[in-house]
């Protein structure tokens, strides 16, 4: 695997505030990379460092084999963002958005208009694109966003928090999209959420609070190295089952009436399953999600 | 810079508010001027022959000025509304250069303050062929386009000045209302210089943008004043010139053509100057 985009000890403090506090990863090429933490974790501020707009205080940044802050325009060439906030002109139609944001990157009349027919296609915005950007709904505009982080073919797309404000519908359609971009054109995707659902259908997640990175790993790494996988029993009888239990040396809590136990495996799950049959009225074996990682990591529930 | 350009066109252009706004301040002096500034004026001049013809074409040369400056506030506006908006991220991540950037305002600013500019002087010359008078000359024609292209390029240069300081949207806006309410008294259009207190006239002189007006009216002025000055005495004119603010006098001595385009081109050179070390000292 190539890596596509390399960070070392890369920092950024505005005023005493430390923003970014000396952080390392990388991310390989052709897969979806998440970058999960809470609002004000630093994510959009490391993105911004990557993406040329604000300079680093320290650290060294290559992307696609170019370094930050000498082949910034380079750079600027193969990424393409699509940004929280929307950036396209209101008044103009989506069509003249792309042509107009596609002239910017010096490409001739016919490979322009070839770029962004490509891009409006991938983002599934002919249908749409001759009506004035600021006259579409959220979905359409959003697509519109990528079309335009699109234009220039990019290596690298990053999205930052693009679902945000979205219904369920239309978010599983720009997630349709952006999978299509990673599977058939071999694009990286470099995503940042706070939403763990999002994070989890990401190839590898990092994940980040407070300026510093705090883990790393595929979701299922994380999940495996970050939480257990829970028991969780209602009894018949609690005096009974709570008397087996303690037979058995089988450590539990209980909650709301139910008794709760920390499995090491979800097969040990059986086990006890098989050891206590008579006194279960419902039982729910429940493995381990991507909040539970955050929450074990950060100490914390997401910041909103 | 192009590509930037005709982006900050398209955009201006399509903001039928916006262009709207940026004439308000000659639809002031338009309905001021026919309600009952032409008739303070010109009052008790009535006998002397061709006064609309003078009045008509003094008013039109003071929108000319007013219009170079209030058009590119406009324009700007969009820098501004760029930076607010944060739509200035997305241009800055792509390989277009800063400075390619920065001139794609100025260059729109320019392009739109030309157009305004030469339509107001089509409309301005149909209304003055239209209420009896003559059409410019072809010299005379040629020096106010001309004189168009530096007045726009003066008056950019401290609009862009001015911008260089904002952030919102809102600070812009208050801005160009004061500016587009101000610029009529400062270049004395709404009321002559000559019927000013001394220091408001002082005030006058000290303003660049009043020079692209004696400019226009130098210009403007010529041909009909040949007319209704026809036989009276050479203090006669003279007095019109500084009353109207035609030519503005130092010491006894009158401004030229020459010297109001030496203003507005060291009006440019320094403003420009300004504008880019004010932007560029706050990148850092």
């Amino acid at each position: 695997m190539t890596k596509i985009i390399t960070v070392e000890g890369l920092k950024k403090s505005y005023g005493k505030v430390q923003a970014v506090n000396g952080i390392d990863f990388y991310v390989e090429k052709g897969t979806l990379f998440a970058f999960l933490g809470p609002n004000g974790a630093g994510k959009s501020t490391t993105v911004d460092m990557i993406s040329t707009q604000i300079k680093p205080d320290a650290g060294r940044v290559l992307v696609d084999g170019y370094e930050l802050g000498r082949e910034d325009g380079a750079i600027r060439a193969e990424i393409g963002i699509v940004f929280q906030d929307s950036v396209l002109d209101a008044l103009l139609t989506v069509r003249e958005n792309l042509l107009l944001r596609g002239s910017l990157y010096g490409m001739e009349k016919d490979a322009l208009r070839d770029a962004v027919a490509s891009a409006a296609f991938a983002a599934d915005v002919t249908g749409f694109w001759n009506r004035p950007y600021g006259k579409l709904s959220g979905g359409q505009r959003r697509r519109a966003d990528i079309a335009r982080a699109l234009v220039n073919t990019p290596q690298i797309l990053f999205l930052d928090e693009p679902t945000t404000g979205l219904d369920p519908q239309t978010r599983r359609k720009i997630w349709n999209t952006v999978h299509m971009l990673q599977k058939e054109r071999g694009m990286t995707i470099f995503l940042t959420t706070h939403y763990m659902e999002e994070a989890a259908q990401a190839d590898y997640i990092t994940i980040m609070d407070h300026g510093s990175i705090l883990a790393k790993g595929t979701p299922a790494e994380l999940k495996e190295n970050y939480t257990r996988d829970m028991l969780r029993i209602t009894p018949k009888k609690d005096e009974k089952l709570s008397a087996l239990l303690g037979k058995e040396e089988i450590a539990f809590q209980k909650s709301g009436g139910d008794f709760i136990i920390q499995l090491r495996h979800t097969a040990d799950a059986i086990g006890i399953i098989d050891k206590c049959r008579e006194e279960i009225a419902g039982l729910e074996v429940r493995r381990g999600t991507m909040d539970d990682v955050f929450l074990n990591i950060t100490g914390a529930k997401v910041r909103n | 810079m192009w590509a930037m350009t005709k982006r900050n066109l398209k955009v201006f252009f399509r903001d039928r508010s916006a262009v709207f706004f940026s004439l308000l301040a000659v639809f002031i002096i338009i309905a001021l001027y026919a309600v009952f500034l032409g008739d303070t004026i010109t009052g008790g001049m009535e006998g002397v022959k061709g006064i609309d013809f003078l009045m008509n074409s003094w008013i039109i040369a003071g929108i000319l000025a007013v219009i170079s400056m209030t058009s590119t506030l406009g324009a700007f506006g969009i820098m501004v509304e760029d930076r607010a908006k944060k739509i200035m991220k997305d241009f800055t991540v792509s390989p277009i250069g800063r400075g390619s950037l920065a001139g794609g305002y100025i260059f729109c600013a320019f392009v739109v303050g030309v157009i305004m500019s030469l339509l107001a002087l089509v409309a301005g010359e149909i209304f003055i062929v239209a209420s009896g008078g003559e059409v410019l000359s072809m010299e005379n024609m040629l020096k106010v386009i001309g004189g168009i292209f530096l007045s726009v390029l003066s008056s950019s240069s401290i609009v862009l000045f001015i911008v260089s300081f904002f952030k919102s949207q809102n600070a812009f806006g208050t801005a160009s209302t004061v500016i587009g309410t101000l610029i009529g008294f400062l270049t004395g259009v709404y009321i002559p210089i000559g019927s000013l207190p001394e220091a408001v006239q002082g005030i006058i002189r000290a303003f660049p943008v009043s020079y692209s007006a004696s400019f226009f009216r130098t210009v403007m002025t010529e041909q009909p004043a040949s007319v209704s000055f026809a036989g009276a005495p050479e203090s006669a004119l003279r007095e019109f010139d500084t009353a109207l603010g035609v030519k503005f006098e130092f010491g006894g001595e009158m401004t030229t053509l020459a010297a109001c385009i030496a203003v507005m081109a060291i009006t440019a050179a320094i403003f420009y100057a300004l504008s880019i070390w004010n932007l560029s000292r706050k990148k850092k």
